[in-house]
């Protein structure tokens, strides 16, 4: 039971202890005013999510001169040098894309990057599942050139012929911080919620505006539901208090067990099912209650 | 040619055996009279057979006909008479063969062609039989029967005219059909003085030439019945002509559509139907107007007759593909349930996936409006009202008038209304609440006339009351109305019909939406509302409008149309006067907004509503001026323009949420209240309304009220599922229902273990039980 337990919570942890998380943010050209602030706007929004998660120093961000080809190709072979096999990347591209039917370009000052190019950033970095999301127009049409099993990757169109500029970009920042995406109220945006919900957002946009969709976003990959992008709010993981520490470590220990139990319901009857569930839960609760009690001061008989 | 010829045999090839099955051996497909267009004895013999009531010798003379002595014009004749249409069709292409510059060739092929409803194929085999002969007055009605049917109407009176007023030698026959399809204009357009003027001309003509009188009489009949004569004698004569002729019956079931009849429309058809089963096109009216009076099986089994006999006919198709949504996706809901007499008195028929979301709103919304409606029109409604909400525009309007492609929003048969639901508009523009409360003023001005009240007055009372007692009362003018008005474009009231039957440019029918609606707030301004209602009682007793309202006002239409000026001068002058610059204000805000200058656009708006106040259509002012104060930082002034908007009847679902936020805000829970309750009659298929609403249920100790608004909410499958469910489960637990609320709790949970409200809640559910 108990290394079911260890191995369960690896499984739980959305990114390894001891593996970390890069974050590269690139802001491409906006073209106007308005896209400027736009993009100015979700880059921020990104940013701020992604530092929940990864800590400031491994958020980087290129946006204006800065993002040119010559830097990003440095920074990403820099980047490689210092990531372990256990790490992971996540990419985020907003601006605006172009494709001319066989190559697509990504707008940044000077020569664009284009989708070889990103097919040989990801390839270049060490370990795998490392996440792209790209926001602009005709992000599409690198599916073709950028897909593999061991990448998680999304885009805000179908394809290249998707040619407007996306709405996209700005429900798929909004969600890193939004309550309404964290679906399973972990308190951690996983890829998987994020793009739920800024999927869904954007369909209800071109439903309210009476418009056809001109964007249908994409998502390939595997084991996004548990590759998490942000945290909302505190998030408990370790305390002063030994006592805490103590039922922090059993309350994941339940977690683990709940997880458990749900990827094993067809062996169960629903009442069965919901019986042990509740179970779980309801001991998972008492032990938040008493991590509460302590960390108001109130002591408990926790053991 | 080519082309032509393969889709025909292509698209013949399937039905083509189905028709042949279902004609037997002695029977005979009901086509239009020749009129003379054919002088060959021996099919004229046969023809005379059919039409003399002597079916089964006619089908043995036709048999007879298909020889290869015949021409392959007879043969195609005869193959069609019996209901071979592929065969005919090919004989067709031999005849041409054989008399490529024989015009009546061709305007036989495009006959065939008008009888599968394949009307541009038709116009040009007409127009190519035309090419030969150009005074060929076959050619001319062929044409323009063909363009009756959708084409230019410039072009169509060309080829009429040619019948009526050129001489184009000795084809008597063609003339009779071009003033039989005037009478037919004319009567659909409820011109019944020079509609019977025209019969007079045509029946002079007919007996003058020997032509058959049948179609004439059924027009007659027609003609008496909308003019609430005896028809019977016409029916009579027509059949004497003609004993097997079922358009006897069927034409003036046609015109009783044409005027609102649906009842005695089934009558005529069913007669129709009766005499001659084969009439497949009787078949389908008559299914048709069955649905409408809410007789779904029987017009189930109509419909499909009228397919099994021919797969042509685009209405049936419509139909049929309408009836396989109707009986798999529609659920009907009868409110009280059980009945407190013998039969319901309000029947919900909703899309199965919206049932959840609106069958709440829509059953307060009809009995709310079935209330008003009663005391203020003194009728007790005879039978259930069937309301229909149909999540597929075209579906709505292929049930309204059995073809796709018009702009309707709700239409009324009597007792039963289809409207569509605010999913088949998802633009926020569409305020489906209006629509229905409109469509019900139809109900019992329908039945307080029993279907004889006049369009305009009908629609006129249904936008009074929208205005009056509607969920958004205010008068709702849109801005090319004004302008109308403007440009005095006002019709006298003894021509408004006109307005709605016979609009003379792009948008009139709307000027006459909104002009009839303002006649009767003038008329309940200045005479009192019993008034409207004496009046609408008078038009039972078959008065014109022109009398009712001499009778009921005592006051001639000529001073009627002067008061009524005086009226919109003194309320809409001003603004009429000043519209240019409204405009420019208008205009000048939007620039701004899209420039992102927040400033102008707020100046401009700001003028834009000193000027006309009232106007909160989507793209109201108030709305500029909210979004340019909020861009501004502004919440003070952006909130004023939202609560402007609201109270002057904007209803933006959006701007009506974001004026809740402030409410809410403020702590005015009732005024919040108030703006998202309006919310739900613009769109109820927004989550976030049904969660504040519930929420703010909650707060204010209604749980059974907040149940309500969350099972919408669970219904409209919101991405945060575990939250709906807790929301619901702590309702179920303000209620002391603790299965319940365990039962959405351990949903919610099983969604989202970690999720602390919903543990807590659980821990309060468990120290409870134990």
């Amino acid at each position: 039971m108990n290394q079911l337990k260890v191995l369960l919570l690896l499984i739980l942890i959305p990114v390894p202890a001891l593996a970390e998380l890069h974050v590269t943010i690139v802001q491409g050209l906006g073209g106007n005013l308005v896209f400027d602030a736009r993009f100015t706007e979700q880059r921020q929004q990104i940013s701020d999510a992604s530092i929940t998660m990864a800590g400031e120093n491994r958020v980087s961000t290129f946006s204006g001169d800065d993002a040119t080809r010559k830097n990003l190709l440095a920074h990403f072979s820099a980047i490689s040098e210092q990531m372990s096999e256990e790490d992971r990347m996540a990419i985020y591209l907003i601006g605006h894309g172009s494709y001319d039917g066989e190559q697509y370009k990504f707008n940044i000052p000077g020569p664009d990057i284009t989708d070889a190019d990103l097919d040989e950033i990801l390839g270049s970095l060490p370990g795998s599942n490392h996440f792209l999301v790209n926001t602009s127009s005709a992000s599409g049409s690198i599916l073709d050139t950028v897909e593999s099993e061991s990448r998680i990757l999304i885009t805000a169109t179908r394809n290249g012929n998707e040619k407007n500029a996306t709405e996209f970009g700005a429900f798929f920042a909004e969600s890193l911080s939004e309550e309404a995406a964290d679906i399973n109220k972990n308190s951690t945006i996983s890829i998987q919620e994020a793009f739920d919900y800024a999927e869904r957002r954007v369909a209800e946009f071109f439903e309210s505006e009476g418009r056809l969709a001109t964007e249908h976003p994409q998502i390939r990959g595997d084991n996004y539901a548990s590759f998490s992008l942000a945290r909302l709010g505190d998030f408990e993981s370790s305390s002063e208090d030994p006592r805490i520490n103590s039922l922090l470590t059993k309350r994941l220990e339940l977690d683990a067990e709940i997880e458990s139990l749900q990827l094993r319901r067809n062996e169960f009857t629903n009442a069965d099912y919901i019986e042990r569930l509740q179970a779980l839960i309801l001991e998972s609760a008492q032990v938040s209650e008493q991590i509460d009690m302590l960390g108001n001061g109130t002591d408990v008989n926790a053991d | 040619m080519l082309t032509r010829m393969r889709i025909l045999h292509a698209t013949y090839r399937a039905a083509l055996a189905v028709l042949l099955l279902v004609l037997p051996l002695s029977k005979v497909l009901a086509r239009g009279h020749l009129y003379g267009a054919l002088d060959n004895e021996e099919l004229l013999a046969c023809e005379d057979l059919f039409w003399n009531g002597q079916s089964a010798q006619a089908a043995a003379c036709y048999n007879r006909l298909y020889s290869p002595e015949q021409p392959p014009l007879v043969r195609a004749e005869a193959l069609w008479a019996r209901g071979n249409l592929q065969g005919a069709n090919s004989q067709f292409q031999l005849a041409i063969e054989a008399s490529p510059d024989d015009p009546i060739v061709r305007v036989r092929w495009g006959e065939l062609f008008m009888d599968t409803y394949q009307f541009s194929e038709a116009y040009t085999l007409f127009a190519e039989a035309l090419e030969l002969d150009p005074a060929n007055a076959w050619g001319h009605i062929g044409a323009a029967s063909a363009l009756s049917e959708g084409g230019d109407p410039e072009v169509l009176n060309q080829h009429l005219n040619a019948v009526m007023h050129e001489d184009l030698g000795l084809a008597e026959g063609a003339r009779l059909r071009a003033m039989i399809m005037v009478i037919r204009s004319l009567l659909r357009d409820d011109r019944y003085e020079q509609a019977q003027l025209s019969l007079d001309e045509a029946f002079e003509w007919a007996e003058e030439h020997a032509l058959p009188l049948m179609e004439l009489n059924a027009l007659q009949a027609s003609h008496a019945f909308m003019m609430r004569q005896d028809y019977q004698p016409f029916i009579e004569a027509s059949l004497q002509e003609a004993p097997n002729y079922g358009d006897a019956w069927f034409i003036p079931g046609y015109f009783a559509t044409v005027i609102r009849r649906y009842k005695e429309a089934v009558d005529f058809f069913s007669e129709a139907v009766s005499l001659q089963p084969n009439h497949w096109e009787a078949q389908v009216y008559l299914g048709q107007n069955l649905l409408r009076l809410n007789r779904i099986n029987e017009a189930i089994a109509h419909i499909n007759t009228s397919y099994e006999g021919n797969a042509f006919n685009p209405m049936t198709v419509n139909l049929m593909r309408l009836l396989d949504n109707f009986t798999s996706d529609f659920v009907s809901i009868s409110y009280p349930d059980p009945p407190e007499g013998p039969l319901p008195e309000l029947i919900l028929r909703l899309g199965q996936d919206e049932k959840a979301v609106l069958d709440k709103y829509a059953r307060q919304l009809s009995e709310d409006s079935i209330a008003v409606y009663k005391e203020r029109y003194r009728l007790d409604p005879k039978e259930p009202i069937i309301v229909e909400i149909y999540p597929n525009h075209e579906d709505f309007i292929v049930r309204s008038i059995g073809m796709p492609g018009v702009g309707l929003l709700g239409v009324t048969f009597g007792y039963l209304f289809a409207m569509d639901s605010p999913t088949a508009h998802p633009e926020q523009k569409y305020h489906w609440g209006t629509t229905l409360w409109h469509e019900m003023a139809h109900v019992f001005t329908l039945g307080v006339t029993e279907n004889l009240v006049p369009r305009w007055v009908s629609e006129g009372i249904s936008v009074f009351e929208e205005w009056r007692t509607g969920p958004i009362p205010g008068r709702k003018i849109p801005t090319d109305v004004l302008q109308a008005m403007a440009e005095d474009k006002f019709l006298p009231i003894a021509k408004l019909d006109d307005g709605f039957m016979r609009p003379e440019y792009s948008g009139q029918v709307i000027v006459s939406y909104m002009q009839s609606g303002l006649v009767f707030e003038f008329i309940d301004l200045e005479y009192g509302f019993d008034k409207i209602v004496d009046m609408l009682y008078m038009f039972n007793d078959g008065l014109s409008p022109v009398e009712a309202i001499e009778k009921s006002l005592g006051i001639s239409d000529s001073d009627f149309d002067r008061h009524f000026k005086q009226f919109i001068d003194i309320e809409y002058g001003p603004l009429l006067g000043s519209l240019p610059v409204w405009m420019e204000d208008m205009n000048a805000s939007y620039s701004a907004l899209r420039e992102e200058q927040w400033e102008e656009a707020a100046a401009a708006a700001e003028r834009a509503i000193f000027t006309y106040p009232e106007y909160v259509e989507v793209d109201s002012p108030y709305i500029v001026l909210a979004r340019a104060n909020k861009e501004l930082g502004n919440a003070d002034a952006e909130f004023e323009a939202l609560q402007s908007f609201w109270k002057n009847g904007g209803y933006l679902p959006n701007a009506l949420l974001a004026l809740a936020d402030h409410y809410l805000e403020q702590e005015n829970n009732p005024l919040a209240e108030e703006v998202l309750e309006d919310a739900n009659w613009a769109d109820p298929f927004l989550e976030e309304l049904h969660v504040k609403l519930g929420d703010l249920y909650i707060e204010t100790n209604r749980p059974e009220l907040a149940i309500e608004e969350f099972e919408v909410l669970l219904a409209l499958d919101p991405l945060d599922k575990a939250a709906a469910n807790y929301r619901l489960a702590n309702a179920w637990y303000a209620l002391d229902n603790a299965e319940k609320s365990m039962e959405y709790l351990m949903t919610a949970l099983d969604i989202a273990p970690q999720y602390r409200p919903a543990q807590k809640l659980l821990l309060e559910l468990s120290r409870i039980s134990n």
